[in-house]
């Protein structure tokens, strides 16, 4: 499983608009919902799986990255949301540093292998400062997506 | 090196075109009476990994390693299942840790003499090309590799041969 196989134009936002942890998960939820014609009812399995996720821990990892993830029938596939906001949010990160990359990850039912390599994937690709300063500086969706098929 | 081929390997990891590879490696098989065998690798290292970065919580550690065997047994029951539909034996082999070389380990010890995968994708990001697990076992394994493109025709002649 790579990230590029994944990673759909459509579902990169930037920048971001939210200012707070509960409706930046929100926005990103929505950038899906819209891309992807989903119906009001698969938003609502998304929102309470991932802020059900959320309420274990916070997602965000560190270095200014946040990952909310989940698992959920609202989906039929591997979704990945990129988003990048100017300002940071608190996210309740475990550096308790702000947050501006966030990653969307969600996934089927019974597809935990994919689920599991995608978000391994994501955790290293952040290990590089480089990547994330140069996530941070995108000023475009497009921008962020070069940036990924580089 | 043997041919035709004694001992094959077909690596699983639940994508459709691995079990398009599974479908082309029994088909092999039985075409040259070879010994076949299927694997799954339960990726503990990408599960260590999520939660040294603190993306995993230890109860999703848990649920998520429950979820990849239960996945692991799954399709090498499936596999086995096709096999005998064609009247060969697949034997299932279930391996955890890091997936390459969990493979490479399993070719080496058990002279495997030719690795089938499938779901090699198109090269589009130099970074995944370097952080890919199936591409460090196509360049790691000691036998010859047969990549399976995933190919409707194969599923097709699957089912009607």
């Amino acid at each position: 499983m790579n990230l590029v196989d994944i990673l759909d134009r459509q579902l990169i936002k930037v920048p971001l608009v939210a200012t707070d942890k509960v409706s930046v998960i929100d926005e990103l939820i929505d950038v899906l919902i819209d891309a992807k014609h989903l119906s009001p009812q698969q938003r609502e399995g998304i929102v309470d799986a991932v802020r059900k996720r959320e309420a274990l821990g916070s997602t965000g990892i560190g270095h200014g990255v946040a990952i909310p993830h989940a698992k959920t029938d609202a989906v039929k596939q591997i979704r990945l949301v990129v988003g990048v906001s100017r300002i940071p949010i608190d996210f309740d990160a475990v550096d308790k540093e702000p947050v501006r990359i966030f990653f969307l990850v969600l996934a089927p039912l019974g597809e935990s292998g994919p689920h599991v390599e995608t978000l391994a994937a994501i955790a290293r690709t952040c290990t590089s400062q480089v990547f994330r300063r140069l996530l941070e500086q995108s000023k475009s969706a497009d921008q962020v997506y070069q940036l990924f098929m580089e | 090196m043997n041919v035709p081929f004694h001992d094959i390997l077909v690596y699983l990891d639940g994508s459709e075109s691995s079990l398009t590879a599974a479908m082309y490696a029994i088909t092999l098989a039985k075409s040259t009476e070879a010994k076949l065998s299927a694997v799954y690798v339960v990726n503990t290292r990408a599960i260590g990994e999520l939660v040294k970065a603190r993306i995993f919580v230890d109860a999703e550690r848990s649920e998520y390693l429950t979820d990849l065997e239960a996945d692991a047994e799954r399709y090498l029951r499936h596999v086995v299942h096709l096999g005998a539909q064609k009247g060969v034996v697949v034997q299932p082999v279930k391996l955890s840790g890091t997936v390459y070389s969990e493979v490479r380990t399993y070719v080496k010890d058990n002279l495997v003499d030719l690795l089938v995968v499938g779901g090699v994708t198109e090269i589009r990001s130099r970074r995944d090309e370097l952080m890919s697990e199936t591409d460090r076992m196509l360049r790691t394994v000691p036998c010859p590799v047969l990549i399976v493109r995933d190919d409707d025709a194969i599923w097709d002649n699957f089912e009607q041969g």
